[in-house]
């Protein structure tokens, strides 16, 4: 019960070491943030924008300001989206000061026991353990199954954000990936590929289409069988000792794997965007910093390691079946938290028949960021609502996406409003235009 | 305050009134970040008849009023007075009408200004003025400054492109001045209004004028050797007649800081001086204006000359002179923005003369400016935890504002007077001319509870009532 026993409230040196205060001085205050932040556009109150959170977090540096309620409470409420950053002139490295401000409010100011149970069998048990996993999907289908799942509604938010789920599918088609997946034909390289942790349980289909898509553009895939999370969801949510642990665990087993040099292909934004800065969970001389500063630089979004593939042959691709016209949609962490804009829209350019519209604010956050679902269903709803809206007005019949969190809110909100635009992750669809172009 | 959160709750409804003191703690300041006053209470109305109820009881209990739109303004104009209750126009965001045939847009004044643009261009429209902020500031808050921004210089300011306005007055009666036309009939009171930095009463919706895009627009990029250069050339661009939409100009540390933030736009790092041009018009009018500009330019001794090739190089080289005051963020923790207006003849001299009063008291300075219309913007580095360094970079900003009133300048260009002008405005205005400004304020706002303290100052308008109002029998609960 280490996670536990680590809340207990510490007596500090300075409140400056509750929050980030060093990079809270970069922000000038001028307010260009604000309009990109979904929290702010939904309640119109600064202190639920980035500069406002940033104030506080100021505030707290200085010791004008407790750890109190509504202070964690605007911690909580921020999705972590990072959309501020990309607008912020000053360089704010925002994402990162509100996971150090969370992990310090976690360990300073506890939260109430049973908050910590979930949190701890959330983030501890469940998370690092494929087959606590495993269970948990096969509960969550039989649920889904009987029937019973309209009934945790009524068990506070948790319960409200279960019902949202989408189907859980039986257990042969959430199979796991095999350690090693051979390129069809010649290989042109070999590459290694990340399952996730709630990935297998969920799209199991787009590991297999990630895998099945980079076999047929010659990549041989081999998978680590000895770690499950990547860390991005206790970063995000201020656990860095379960961060770093989860970091650890992953730096070996990929340094184990192959000549410990293969890029690392990721299929999911948000721990991608995770992987590419885990170093500042380790302090600088901390052996495992330089070892994870080595491990950032092999970490590569799939879009971008596919466009690079599919520019250097210069491949055509051809039209799926599929409803059209297709949208494509940014996953926050792509867009914001690794600047990777061009590289999916020059894959769906090279798609021949593929009729495209534009959503208005393709960069806008969805409303799913990681756990926030689950933990604020109403909020999560109504930045949901401003998406569909979108959606609706662009036309399209089919929404491409490329981080599974995304995936499942577009598909449960598009669900609970009964209509049938189809959901597909990117890979999902350049598997088909590559089996496409063979047939 | 308790009894009158209570009411203004069951006005505003449980998200429209913020009380708790750390969700308020952010309202303290604005774009302004040096003056910081708490704010009792924050009010979030949803429209003209909820910001009409709301101000209708605080004037019934006498509280001072505070208009904030996004709180980008760098006047202090934002600030929370003492005492005094913030309503706010973030939660007022609809935009009404979009008419393309009488080229008109009505919104709610929490709008934001590149929402705007973005509706109007849909049906080749625009809204013209485009303050640097324009990604986050409200139109409510451009009217309230009348706000300018790069292509002011060729369009105008705010003023010029406002037809009309729903206001709600101190009392909370509502005041509809939505005029169908472009001239008034009578006295002016739209015009009167914009400008007037939230004494008069609060904006609640505007009816903007739109303008065609351009049929094209030609960015032109001019590289100097030194700052001399670049104002000399733009004081003879104006003085030979040409009118481009748009003439900035940027220095060295700001082009270092712009090429080093996420609106990297393709300035020369290691220039002196850029100066960023634009021409908009039809085909042949943009380029004779261009071929004329570029023979003035090369006269002034210029590094390199180009032109953007495409649409998205336009986009940069725009996005990084809007970003520039917030990329100076890397170089200091804070930054004091001087506004200041200056004969264009003169710009040289005067440029001149900012640099030797930061230089002397060893404080950083950075210049971007609308050179244009002669609007100067000289950011002074500062650190607001260092009391020392705040006195001098206020003593610089007053003798800068001083210098460009006596060579024939004005105090502000675009972002008001607020609080940080108010010592500077009998250096413009004698005591009779802002007698006469307070005369017009009190037919508005007889109370002076309207954004008091700021804009006129004090000891000419006699406001120490309101700024003392614990002492006032019928004050705040």
């Amino acid at each position: 019960m280490a996670h536990l026993e680590e809340q207990t409230p510490q007596p500090l040196a300075s409140e400056k070491l509750l929050v980030d205060y060093a990079k809270s001085l970069d922000c000038i205050h001028c307010g260009l943030c604000l309009q990109t932040c979904p929290t702010f556009r939904s309640t119109g109150a600064e202190s639920s924008s980035p500069r406002g959170r940033i104030h506080l977090m100021r505030a707290v540096g200085e010791g004008r300001l407790t750890l109190d309620a509504a202070y964690t409470e605007e911690l909580d409420l921020c999705l972590v989206c990072r959309h501020c950053e990309t607008v912020c002139p000053a360089g704010v490295r925002f994402g990162e000061m509100m996971s150090f401000a969370r992990n310090r409010r976690e360990s300073h100011s506890p939260r109430s026991f049973p908050a910590r149970i979930a949190r701890f069998v959330g983030l501890r048990v469940l998370l690092p353990n494929r087959i606590a996993l495993r269970l948990m999907g096969t509960c969550l289908r039989f649920l889904q199954l009987t029937g019973l799942e309209r009934i945790a509604v009524h068990f506070g938010r948790l319960g409200r954000g279960l019902s949202d789920l989408p189907r859980i599918p039986p257990l042969p088609a959430r199979r796991l990936l095999p350690a090693r997946i051979k390129a069809s034909g010649e290989e042109r390289g070999q590459v290694a590929l990340l399952e996730g942790c709630v990935m297998p349980e969920l799209y199991a289909r787009v590991n297999r289409a990630t895998a099945r898509s980079l076999a047929l553009l010659g990549f041989t895939s081999h998978l680590p069988s000895n770690f499950v999370c990547c860390g991005s969801l206790h970063a995000h949510n201020g656990d860095h000792a379960g961060a770093r642990s989860a970091a650890r665990k992953m730096i070996q087993a990929l340094e184990e794997l192959g000549d410990g040099t293969l890029s690392i292909v990721v299929n999911s934004a948000g721990c991608g965007a995770h992987m590419r800065s885990c170093a500042h969970l380790f302090d600088s001389e901390d052996p495992w910093h330089a070892r994870a500063r080595a491990f950032e630089k092999r970490v590569i979004d799939y879009s971008e390691f596919v466009d690079r593939e599919l520019q250097d042959r210069e491949v055509q691709l051809t039209a799926p079946a599929l409803p059209r016209p297709i949208a494509w949609d940014d996953p926050c962490h792509l867009c914001h938290g690794q600047g990777i804009r061009s590289q999916p829209r020059s894959i769906l350019a090279r798609v021949q028949g593929l009729e495209q519209v534009q959503l208005s604010e393709p960069e806008a956050c969805c409303g799913s960021a990681g756990t926030y679902s689950l933990t604020h269903p109403e909020e999560s709803r109504a930045i949901f609502e401003r998406k569909l809206e979108d959606l609706e007005a662009s036309g399209a019949r089919t929404l491409i996406t490329a981080n599974p969190g995304c995936q499942l809110q577009w598909e449960s909100g598009i669900r609970r409003v009964g209509k049938d635009t189809a959901v597909m992750h990117l890979a999902e669809l350049v598997q088909a235009a590559l089996l496409e172009k063979k047939s | 305050m308790h009894r009158l959160a209570q009411e203004l709750r069951s006005i505003l409804g449980p998200r429209g009134l913020i009380d708790d003191p750390t969700k308020l703690l952010p309202y303290e300041s604005d774009g302004l970040a040096m003056v910081a006053v708490p704010a009792e209470l924050v009010c979030l109305p949803r429209d003209t008849q909820e910001a009409a109820a709301c101000l209708a009881l605080l004037h019934r209990e006498g509280v001072p009023v505070v208009a904030r739109g996004a709180g980008t303004g760098l006047a202090g104009g934002a600030t929370p007075v003492a005492n005094g209750v913030v309503v706010s126009t973030a939660r007022m965001r609809d935009i009404l009408e979009v008419n393309p045939l009488d080229r008109f847009a009505r919104v709610q004044a929490g709008v934001v200004n590149v929402d705007l643009t973005r509706a109007a261009s849909r049906h080749g429209l625009r809204y013209a003025p485009d303050p640097s902020s324009q990604m986050a500031c409200t139109i409510g808050g451009n009217v309230a400054n009348n706000s300018g921004g790069p292509h002011c210089f060729k369009h105008g300011a705010t003023t010029r492109h406002i037809q009309g306005l729903v206001i709600v007055a101190h009392d909370g009666e509502i005041l509809d001045l939505s005029e169908p036309h472009l001239d008034p009939v009578g006295y002016d009171l739209v015009g009167l209004f914009v400008g007037s930095e939230g004494t008069f009463g609060l904006a609640t919706e505007v009816t903007v004028k739109l303008v065609p895009t351009p049929a094209l627009d030609e960015v032109l990029l001019a590289v100097f050797s030194t700052l001399d250069d670049a104002c000399d050339c733009v004081s003879e661009i104006i003085a030979s007649r040409l009118e481009p939409s748009a003439l900035e100009i940027l220095d060295k540390l700001t082009i270092e800081a712009v090429e080093a933030s996420v609106f990297a736009a393709g300035y020369p790092v290691g220039a002196e001086a850029v100066l960023l041009m634009e021409v908009e018009g039809a085909g042949p009018e943009v380029e004779g204006t261009s071929r004329a500009i570029r023979k003035i330019v090369d006269r002034h001794s210029p590094l390199d000359v180009r032109s953007a090739r495409n649409a998205e190089e336009r986009r940069k080289l725009w996005a990084g002179r809007k970003g520039a005051f917030g990329a100076m963020g890397r170089i200091a923790p804070d930054l004091y923005v001087a506004d200041a207006v200056v004969p264009r003849s003169r710009l040289r001299e005067l440029i001149r003369t900012t640099i030797a009063i930061c230089h002397e008291r060893n404080l950083r300075l950075a210049n971007v400016f609308h050179a244009g219309d002669g609007n100067l913007h000289p950011n002074i580095c500062y650190d607001r935890r260092n009391e020392e360094e705040v006195a001098r970079v206020l003593e610089a900003g007053h003798l800068i504002l001083k210098a460009c009133v006596e060579a024939g300048g004005a105090l502000t260009g675009e972002h008001g007077v607020g609080l940080e002008k108010l010592e500077q405005m009998d250096l413009l205005f004698a005591p009779h001319d802002l007698d006469a400004m307070c005369r017009v304020r009190d037919v508005w706002d007889p109370e002076r509870r309207m954004n008091p303290g700021k804009l006129v100052p004090l000891r000419a308008c006699m406001e120490l009532r309101t700024t003392r109002l614990e002492h006032k029998p019928e004050g705040i609960a």
